[in-house]
């Protein structure tokens, strides 16, 4: 992918060079405000003043760990290289990056010219395609935004069009013009790497495979661009003993899904010693309730076990958590009787659980408030419209389930905000 | 590499597996292709998005309940991870892309195919799932700076929220690539909605994608009175639907509890009002009129198949043209336009 290239008529005209100047700067200032990525903004940047303001240029920005820049630009649009800051210590770049200063080259076309590009162009590639524009003058401009030089636009006109001092001028306000959406985008992306580490220990997991049996999950949170919230569903265990368990954090967005984190921590660790449904719950309740949140949680934990027959004996408990559904082979369904208090608001609380079989074609879908309780234009989506929905996927793969499920609501929603939305589903079977 | 078509044994068994829910069989057969050496996006163009064009036929001839139509999308989608599979060892030599879909696009199935056909050509892909809000994407973009956007979208519902897709990518600089049956069958639709570029599959993808700039300018702002009109529609929606289906004597004659499930015509009635009325706003955001007389076709070809009654489609164009009455653009482009050509009719009947 090449930047389109045009050598435009030089303007002799200086109102006209003044009117042109104004409109580059102008442009500058509204093109890069649309994004808020360091490499995009900047490539922006080389495309708006390519050929405007110069023949060839290449942007010097922060790199993505301290002490390291990264270098963007020159032909090949999809190009960036990162250099270590002090590599490059004794060149005269760091003296714009030091001091956000203007510097304005000609350039001998001799044999000499490749190290003089150099000293301003720290890649070997980059230095080797600036000399073969035949360079007459090249200008360097420090990028400043909120006090600090955070990199420097470095720029190349072809002989017999060297930069006037109108030109510097205009170059100077397009850099500062830049310089601010690109301080913001570098420190989104430094915010943004921050959250993306966390966030990845906070994303739903993929799913095992059971033997006997196929699972399947869908999530959506209410902050649904963010990908975490305080829903969350996890499937432990191995061989023929697994323990599924969804829950809901009250609350909701990154506060929620940060205790969300801490909860399925400690359901792993807790059947990780014992996968009885009702001794996991117990446990979860007494860390919770020692931690002294102001926020409880609702869980509904499923204990599976494949007997002789290939059926699964299943012990379900919860927590204050909606209750389990049974969608039998042939389009029967039934709510699993289980309830209890939600856990980490008292110190004793004795979780009881019930059992219930899976045979061949049968599915238990376990599920959070955010499906029965999202708000349509017609009042709450309601548990009774998820029973009505359920028959005619009897038999169906559970991943059908989930998404026939998911449109439902999402369609009943029709646009309007939700609560976090989780669904675990299981069907007795390969 | 052979040519899918000289195999046509593998394709009527796949057929046949993914009719009666095989997944096991369904996947099997899309692994021996890949080992024979069939050419992976062809196993999805040809095999996979070929067999599920049959399924929609069936799904329209009456022969397929929506959780059988279900069950194969899901077959298809078992299908399709074996092909990503396959090809997860070839090397990334291109850029970045995100692939979408709009809001509304529940049909995660065609953007997972271009997903991997970019894949297999050397692009870093990224899959959001099915019906990606504006908000979601714009997260992406900022957080991965891709190359470029993939967008596709089968149904026209999600042309408005495509349209937003295409605001917020290029508002960023970054080109945006879009297909799927609802933009027809040229790039129309495409450029009115000021996509970057247009493909018809996935080969068409992988050819587009190389050609598309590094960074494209803002997309232009769309016609204002369509638009608004459009907007005003799209937030009408709901309520105009209920009306529709009140005044429909469609729907009043077919509510009978013990009908047929699978030919049932209430099962389509709000299919074709849903559908009728998004075609109504696919033609005011993109002004491509012949969205109208397909939508008609589509329409009239379902309730013949479901048996109502022929007067229930003259029926719909009434009720469908008293609702329009706060819509003046819509209103003509329905009375000129929401038609089935004479000539499409005998088409189908020679074709018969």
């Amino acid at each position: 992918m090449a930047f389109n290239q045009t050598v435009p008529c030089q303007p002799s005209d200086p109102a006209a060079d003044l009117r042109a100047g104004d409109q580059l700067v102008e442009d500058v200032g509204v093109g890069l405000s649309g994004s808020l990525n360091l490499r995009r903004t900047a490539l922006r940047l080389l495309t708006m003043i390519r050929p405007r303001l110069a023949d060839w240029a290449m942007v010097v920005l922060p790199g993505d760990r301290p002490g390291a820049l990264t270098i963007v630009g020159g032909d090949d649009a999809g190009f960036h290289a990162v250099i270590s800051a002090s590599g490059i210590a004794d060149l005269e770049l760091s003296r714009v990056l030091r001091t956000g200063g203007t510097e304005l080259r000609h350039v001998m076309m001799d044999s000499d010219a490749e190290a003089d590009l150099a000293n301003m162009i720290p890649h070997p590639r980059l230095a080797a395609e600036a000399a073969t524009m035949r360079p007459a003058d090249l200008l360097a401009v420090g990028l400043t935004a909120r006090g600090t030089t955070i990199g420097a636009l470095v720029m190349i006109r072809s002989e017999g069009r060297g930069f006037n001092p109108q030109d510097v001028t205009v170059a100077e306000r397009v850099a500062t013009r830049a310089a601010m959406p690109l301080d913001s985008a570098r420190l989104y992306e430094e915010r943004g790497r921050i959250a993306t580490v966390l966030q990845r220990s906070l994303r739903p997991p993929s799913l095992p495979s059971v033997g006997g049996a196929r699972l399947a999950a869908r999530y959506r949170p209410a902050a649904e661009h963010l990908d975490i919230g305080g829903d969350f569903y996890d499937v432990h265990g191995r061989g023929d003993d697994w323990l599924l368990s969804v829950g809901d954090v009250s609350g909701k967005g990154v506060e929620a899904a940060a205790l969300t984190g801490r909860t399925r921590q400690s359901i792993r660790t807790a059947c990780h010693f014992d996968r009885r449904p009702e001794v996991v719950l117990d446990a979860l309740n007494t860390v919770l309730f020692d931690e002294h949140t102001k926020d409880f949680v609702t869980v509904v934990c499923a204990r599976m076990r494949r007997d002789a027959d290939g059926r699964f004996v299943v012990d379900v408990a919860s927590a204050g958590h909606p209750a389990p559904i049974v969608l039998r082979a042939d389009g029967r369904v039934e709510s699993v009787g289980v309830g209890g208090t939600a856990v980490g608001m008292v110190a004793e609380v004795q979780y009881r659980s019930v059992t219930i079989v899976l045979e061949s074609g049968d599915t238990m879908l376990m599920f959070t408030d955010g499906v029965d309780e999202a708000m349509g234009a017609d009042g709450l989506y309601g548990v009774d419209r998820l029973l009505a929905l359920l028959p005619r996927y009897a038999g169906a793969d559970p991943e059908v389930l989930c998404e026939a499920i998911e449109q439902d609501v999402l369609e009943y929603l029709d646009g309007r905000q939700h609560d976090d939305i989780a669904l675990l589903a299981v069907t007795c079977g390969e | 590499m052979r040519r899918v078509d000289e195999r046509r044994k593998p394709l009527e068994a796949y057929d046949a597996a993914l009719a009666s829910g095989d997944t096991e069989t369904v996947t099997s057969i899309v692994d021996g292709l890949l080992r024979d050496g069939q050419e992976p996006v062809s196993v999805l163009t040809d095999v996979v998005a070929a067999a599920q064009r049959e399924i929609g036929r069936r799904w329209q001839r009456g022969e397929f309940t929506v959780a059988q139509e279900h069950a194969a999308t899901a077959t298809a989608v078992a299908a399709t991870r074996v092909v990503s599979n396959h090809i997860r060892q070839v090397p990334l030599t291109r850029g970045r892309v995100l692939v979408a879909c709009a809001e509304r696009e529940w049909h995660a199935l065609p953007a997972m195919m271009i997903e991997c056909a970019l894949r297999a050509h050397g692009w870093d892909t990224t899959l959001l799932g099915a019906s990606t809000n504006p908000l979601r994407l714009n997260q992406y973009l900022n957080d991965l700076g891709p190359d470029a956007v993939a967008v596709s979208c089968s149904v026209l519902g999600s042309l408005p929220t495509c349209r937003r897709f295409i605001e917020a990518t290029t508002a960023s600089g970054t080109p945006i690539l879009v297909g799927g049956p609802a933009f027809g069958v040229d790039d129309v639709r495409a450029v009115a909605l000021g996509a970057t570029a247009w493909a018809s599959d996935a080969h068409g993808a992988i050819v587009a994608m190389d050609g598309l700039p590094a960074v494209v300018s803002p997309a232009a702002p769309l016609p204002g009175e369509r638009t608004a009109e459009q907007a005003a529609l799209e937030s009408d929606h709901r309520r105009l639907v209920a009306r529709l289906r009140e005044r429909w004597s469609l729907v009043a004659a077919a509510t009978t509890p013990d009908a047929d499930c699978l030919n049932s015509v209430v099962d389509v009635a709000d299919d074709v009002l849903h559908q009728t009325l998004h075609a109504v706003e696919a033609a005011l955001l993109t002004g491509d009129h012949r969205v109208l007389p397909e939508t008609a076709w589509w329409v009239d070809d379902l309730l013949g198949t479901r048996g109502a009654d022929p007067r229930m489609m003259v029926e719909l164009v009434e009720i469908l043209t008293a609702a329009m009455r706060d819509y003046p653009v819509a209103a003509s482009m329905l009375a000129t336009h929401f038609v089935v050509p004479d000539d499409w009719r005998r088409e189908a009947t020679v074709g018969e």
